[in-house]
């Protein structure tokens, strides 16, 4: 090399990855180029950018992840208040004969048992799958957790549709009741049941639906990757 | 040049990248041949479902002077969305066949298979709400219910009975024939082409 400048030929030339060969020969070039040499060796570590900023290049999954762990908070809010509302669900008329108390509970029904068990475990699954939505948040590439997550969610879509459905069923008879199987409506005794467990039953299915929506941005964000 | 900055000979032959392509194109292949054979097996369980429960038609030997002793599907609004929830479902899954079966010649396409993701989702979720609604009343159909005095109407109508109970299978089978395609179909969304 030349013996002009002796201290600036020190930036060893190794054409590995096809940058620039720096061949720095002045002082104040030297330190002009070790600020812009300092940004690109911190660029590639990704734990260095900030979320959702334009360097970074999982943006969109990681909007999706995001909106993914806000509707697992919204869900939960509907199955924890259908299953307290139906466990609470206890009216006792205050008529009543020698021998016989009218009363009506949720375990009366198998149905509503069924119900008030499937939402339960709904409302304990979305708690419990929110840490992993949020793991997905930060580490949008990781495809394995989305794949068991839409998988687990449309399982409990699947039982809690079930449960709401044959709530809905019972709920119907009770406010209906059937001329041609000789089944009462029982509504007009137990009112308050009967308003209890149809709301439960509304709050349920609104569940369902989010959930439903949760499976599609899933499998949305499983194809965008 | 390749990633890791080696140099290839013009005639060399890469030993990862060509064959990975074609191993995935089979898998995913493998998974639309058996996404079409479970669509096959769904169809024909709801229709046998629906059919089952919409030929339903029971009079009993007995009768009063002003009333006739009859059972059909009809009389339970239940039942009715039973029929048409399996109806519906048997007609998409008739529909969704095509796109089934272009899966397994274009084992690449991603929108058709979200498509399809999107659909059978919404068609899961409307079968097992028919299923189970029916399921309901059927319980209470043989069992009754002593607290609202729902009398069990089994005990009358046996033939009816046992019609409703055995078409709650064919549905039932539909559902989880359902659940394993959505899982298929997102399995072969989520591997590297």
């Amino acid at each position: 090399m030349s013996s002009g400048e002796p201290a600036a030929v020190s930036i060893p030339i190794h054409d590995h990855h096809g940058k620039a060969p720096a061949t720095s020969s002045a002082v104040p070039a030297a330190a002009a180029a070790a600020a812009p040499a300092a940004a690109p060796a911190v660029a590639p570590r990704k734990v260095g950018i900030p979320f959702f900023r334009r360097g970074d290049h999982h943006r969109g999954s990681r909007c999706l992840a995001f909106l993914d762990f806000i509707l697992r908070i919204a869900a939960f809010g509907p199955a924890l208040a259908a299953a307290i509302s139906t466990g609470t669900s206890d009216e006792t008329l205050s008529v009543f004969t020698e021998f016989y108390q009218f009363r009506a509970r949720f375990d009366d029904f198998p149905a509503f048992l069924f119900f008030l068990v499937a939402n339960a475990i709904v409302a304990g699954y979305l708690v419990l799958s929110l840490p992993f939505s949020a793991v997905l948040v930060i580490r949008p590439q990781t495809i394995g957790l989305r794949l068991l997550l839409l998988v687990c969610d449309m399982i409990m879509a699947a039982m809690l549709t079930a449960a709401a459905s044959a709530a809905a069923a019972i709920v119907d008879l009770a406010h209906n009741g059937n001329l041609r199987a000789n089944w009462v409506a029982i509504c007009m005794q137990f009112h308050g049941f009967c308003q209890r467990t149809s709301g439960s039953v509304v709050a349920s299915f609104l569940t369902v639906v989010i959930l439903m929506f949760l499976v599609i941005l899933a499998a949305c964000s499983i194809r965008k990757r | 040049m390749t990633k890791d900055g080696s140099v290839m000979e013009h005639g060399e032959i890469s030993s990862k990248a060509p064959l990975v392509a074609p191993v995935a194109a089979g898998v995913n292949r493998a998974v639309a041949v058996v996404d079409t054979f479970l669509r096959f097996i769904a169809i024909i369980g709801t229709i046998g479902s629906a059919i089952a429960m919409g030929t339903t038609n029971e009079t009993l030997p007995f009768f009063t002077q002003f009333i006739q002793f009859e059972a059909k599907y009809s009389d339970l609004p239940s039942f009715t969305f039973f029929v048409a929830a399996n109806a519906v479902v048997c007609t998409y899954l008739v529909l969704s066949i095509p796109l089934s079966i272009v899966h397994i010649l274009r084992p690449r396409a991603r929108y058709s298979r979200l498509f399809l993701v999107f659909f059978d989702t919404a068609m899961l979720a409307l079968l097992t709400a028919g299923a189970s609604a029916a399921a309901a009343i059927v319980y209470l159909a043989h069992k009754g219910n002593v607290r609202a005095n729902w009398f069990s109407i089994c005990q009358q109508f046996d033939s009816f009975c046992e019609r409703i109970s055995g078409s709650l299978i064919g549905s039932f089978a539909a559902m989880v024939l359902l659940v394993v395609l959505i899982t298929l179909s997102a399995f072969a969304l989520a591997r590297r082409h």
